[in-house]
């Protein structure tokens, strides 16, 4: 797997700088960095998806809301993404195509904790040599 | 004096200048001591985010900053702004996630003594009462969305016709706890899902509900007036309008986005999206803000009427022998419509504050009756293992910073540093040494708030005290508190 995350010391909330080979996998890894923030990750176990579909006007709103899509079907729904099975995403067009697979959210799941959104602070989805990279900033 | 590569000149000993530069409109004041300036803000980008505030279109006087300025988003916390209502803009940014976050505090007429042999069960009743943690919901049923609807366009007010509060609760409330102008209409409906089961729940985070004891008066005779004595038992609640609140946020910072291209204003930063306040953009941000605001406060006081409820179990006592009254109830994050001088004419203005507390004057026509003569009760908490404030709006906080002071401590480490700091200790346990009693949803949350996470919440209470913003009145210490 080609992309990776670093922890960024925010006083006030959490912050990752990301970076990854394709924009599906720089959105893989942001999906990633949300879920260790909210859960400790163990071996989730299930055969359910569900399919998450965003069209908007900029790259930096798309992987902005695509993390608060997931966020509100845990927080609302009570559904907790766990992985991303497919993912298609249309530069041109701004939009998404994700098939993420989740588990219903039992009173055992201990979440860590509420994200309240996924901010725009600094968010910039930058594409060079080859190499995407974005920074995620969670308000907690 | 230059930190983090911006110059800082010295305006009095803890007022400093931020000179206007390229893209501000005005320049920037931070009110901090020098001891403060150096040790918490040389690495990260609150400075720089003061500057960022400068560059809004119709801001007028000063980008502000109160003594617990630290990093946040678009603004820094502790940040103060007002813009003019004629070229001027709003800006979720100045407002923040969760809207009319704030704090009120409640006295009893109970003292320490008297409470002390049963503080363990009170903060277990508490806990039980009162839903804390991630996604706490069900303090009451779920509401309908009808009732829904009455909450974001009554705020408190709601809670008092049902039998959750008291009319004196809704008289001691910021804006009598009703922002007028929300409209239900333009809050989606995925604010009104993620609300419908969170009226009367704390969260996570930083929020909590404190049993405190009155440790120090400062001024008795605006102590006598607030119902403030020592050694008395009052609570303090510290939460805001949940994730009805965030969506609200989330969804406006979209809206604004494109309003901020279509009025070609340049940003330094997207989180600082905005529109004129005239626009129709900023006009539903505003409407929906206020219904945020009053979903808030309605939270605030259902939370206090669950406390009031906890103490009388308890204690097996009525309610007219607990002498439970509100003292106030505060916002810390919320953009409002008030008039301010300015130069030598009355202007109405949006006044965001950020993490900033409204501290009017006595006098003035926009706080209860009974505090006319003292002055707004302005509200401080500090960490849970030290203490918190209670002090008074005067005329220089209208004079200098819009009738805004500071709202807290502010935070000293990040949440990862804190965790680090607290692996191996039993913080439960320390706490209680200091007889302190916490209770939480997760042992995480009691870590990443630890008091050394916190700055000391005096330094910042004692500038805005010798700037003459606010004065101190009394110091709580907390005996206990529950949190998610």
């Amino acid at each position: 797997m080609a992309s990776k995350h670093k922890y960024i010391s925010h006083t006030a909330d959490i912050a990752f700088e990301i970076e990854a080979d394709s924009l599906e996998e720089l959105f893989g890894e942001a999906f990633r960095v949300w879920l260790i923030s909210i859960v400790e990750l163990s071996d989730f176990e299930t055969d359910s998806s569900i399919d998450i579909e965003i069209k908007v006007d900029s790259l930096e709103q798309l992987l902005v809301d695509f993390l608060n899509e997931v966020n509100f079907l845990l927080l609302v729904r009570k559904i907790l993404c766990v992985s991303v099975e497919k993912i298609r995403i249309d530069e041109k067009s701004f939009s998404l195509f994700a098939r993420m697979k989740y588990q219903r959210l039992s009173e055992k799941t201990e979440l860590k904790e509420e994200i309240k959104s996924v901010t725009y602070h600094q968010m910039e989805i930058l594409n060079s040599n080859g190499k995407y990279k974005a920074k995620v900033v969670f308000d907690i | 004096m230059v930190i983090n590569g911006i110059t800082l000149n010295k305006i009095r000993e803890n007022l400093w200048e931020i000179p206007q530069t390229n893209g501000m409109r005005v320049p920037g004041r931070i009110y901090i001591s020098q001891e403060m300036l150096e040790s918490t803000l040389s690495e990260d980008e609150a400075l720089k985010q003061v500057m960022n505030v400068a560059h809004l279109p119709g801001i007028e006087k000063y980008s502000l900053a109160m003594p617990d300025i630290h990093w946040g988003y678009g603004f820094p916390i502790g940040g103060v702004a007002a813009t003019n209502l004629d070229e001027g803009v709003i800006s979720p940014g100045g407002v923040g996630y969760d809207i009319n976050c704030g704090v009120r505090l409640a006295v009893t007429s109970l003292t320490f003594d008297e409470i002390q042999p049963k503080l363990e069960s009170l903060i277990t009743k508490l806990f039980q009462n009162i839903p804390t943690g991630v996604g706490a919901s069900g303090a009451i049923k779920k509401l309908s969305k009808a009732d829904l609807k009455k909450i974001l366009e009554k705020g408190s007010v709601w809670a008092v016709e049902n039998d959750l509060g008291t009319q004196s609760d809704i008289q001691f409330t910021e804006e009598s706890g009703t922002l007028k102008n929300a409209d239900f209409s333009v809050v989606s409906e995925r604010a009104l899902e993620r609300g419908a089961d969170q009226a009367g729940t704390l969260g996570s985070g930083n929020h909590f509900l404190e049993v405190d004891v009155v440790e120090e008066i400062y001024d008795a005779k605006v102590a006598e007036v607030f119902g403030l004595f020592p050694n008395q038992i009052v609570i303090q609640i510290h939460t805001g309008s949940r994730g009805l609140g965030y969506q609200v946020c989330d969804d406006y910072l979209k809206v604004l986005l494109k309003a901020s291209e279509k009025y070609g204003f340049k940003l330094p930063d997207k989180q600082l999206a905005c529109a004129p306040i005239k626009s129709q953009e900023g006009q539903d941000y505003l409407a929906a803000m206020q219904a945020a605001a009053n979903f808030a406060w309605n939270n605030r006081q259902v939370i206090m009427h669950l406390a009031k409820k906890s103490f009388m179990e308890v204690f097996g006592i009525k309610e007219s022998d607990l002498g439970f009254h509100l003292v106030y109830d505060v916002c810390h994050n919320i953009a409002k419509i008030e008039k301010h001088r300015i130069g030598n004419e009355v202007k109405e203005v949006c006044v965001h504050r950020k993490g900033a507390t409204r501290a009017f004057p006595p006098g003035s026509d926009m706080i209860p009756a009974k505090y006319k003569s003292v002055g707004q009760p302005v509200l401080i908490p500090g960490d849970m293992g030290r203490y918190s404030y209670v002090a008074v709006g005067t005329e220089k906080a209208m004079e200098e910073t819009f009738g805004s002071s500071c709202h807290g401590a502010g935070r000293n480490l990040s949440r990862h540093k804190a965790m680090k700091e607290a692996k191996g200790r039993d913080l439960i346990s320390e706490l209680k040494k200091k007889g302190i009693i916490i209770q939480a949803k997760g042992y995480k949350t009691i870590a990443e708030e630890m008091p050394a996470a916190y700055k000391d919440v005096a330094s910042v209470v004692d500038v805005m005290h010798k700037e003459g913003i606010t004065k101190k009145v009394a110091k709580l210490k907390p005996v206990g508190v529950i949190k998610g």
